[in-house]
């Protein structure tokens, strides 16, 4: 039987999007592929094992958060997983493109998350989030916030 | 390098417009929701302080709202409403997500809407 999820703070997942924003635009600026598939892991590893194991996400959630005002409402924590999935993915063909010499493809794939990173930063709009929602809603399945 | 520049340029510029439209949106939401009716009669029911917590079958912090608010305001009126059994109510009063609750005075007018378990813990906590 499989746990109820715990409900998180949602701007542990903003934080995180807004790093991988900047930290991609910035690579594109300077040209520095090997940033793409060090946030393919960074992304893998919140979305695979959680929270805890992401490396930003823990950096919100012991070194940001205790600084904040409690949030205002809790966020179920399986669409940001999905989302950092879907991101993982695209940054493992981005970097899959730049180990066969596609760069223009590579950065295009690596471009489209940190769009989406910095959509969902700036507005809370996280696209990943709602086709999880769409299709949970569809699927009757319970949020746990 | 310029082109390059340029592109995230264009996608900082992109995500602030999205930033300023998403907040007038909401901003304009608010004010909608600011515009609410009263809460029915059957609701209120005279009551000085009438707390309307409207929950969802699946909402895990809704029951654990309810009796928090039962126990921190004993001479208040505390009423559970399901919103997808009164789906026109919930819409009337523009619940997008469970806990929303509402407290209104003897007239029905809501006084106060707090979103989240964690909210109505603060507004119990701190006070008005």
């Amino acid at each position: 039987m499989s746990e109820r999820p715990q409900p998180i703070d949602p701007r542990g997942p903003r934080f995180n999007q807004a790093v991988l924003c900047v930290a991609l635009l910035a690579a594109f600026v300077l040209d520095l592929p090997v940033v793409v598939p060090v946030f393919a892991v960074v992304l893998f590893l919140g979305a695979a094992f959680g929270p805890r194991y992401g490396p930003f996400l823990r950096l919100y959630r012991d070194v940001i958060r205790p600084r904040l005002r409690p949030p205002a409402e809790l966020e179920d924590p399986r669409p940001p997983r999905f989302a950092s999935t879907v991101g993982t993915v695209f940054l493992t063909v981005a970097t899959l493109a730049f180990l066969a010499g596609a760069d223009t493809l590579g950065w295009v794939l690596a471009l489209v998350p940190a769009a989406l990173a910095g959509l969902a930063a700036a507005t809370g709009i996280c696209v990943g989030c709602e086709m999880w929602l769409f299709v949970a809603r569809r699927r009757h399945v319970e949020l746990v916030a | 390098m310029a082109i390059r520049l340029a592109v995230v340029v264009a996608l900082v510029a992109v995500f602030v417009l999205a930033r300023v439209a998403y907040r007038r949106w909401r901003a304009g939401l608010h004010a909608e929701s600011r515009a609410v009716p009263a809460l029915p009669d059957h609701l209120v029911a005279g009551a000085a302080r009438t707390w309307v917590v409207f929950t969802t079958p699946w909402c895990a912090s809704c029951d654990t709202v309810t009796s928090h608010l039962s126990t921190a305001e004993p001479d208040s009126r505390v009423v559970k409403v399901d919103a997808t059994q009164h789906v026109d109510l919930a819409d009337a009063f523009h619940i997008r997500s469970a806990p929303t609750v509402l407290l209104a005075d003897s007239l029905g007018t809501v006084q106060r809407r707090l979103v989240g378990a964690t909210a109505v813990a603060d507004y119990v906590r701190i006070g008005q």
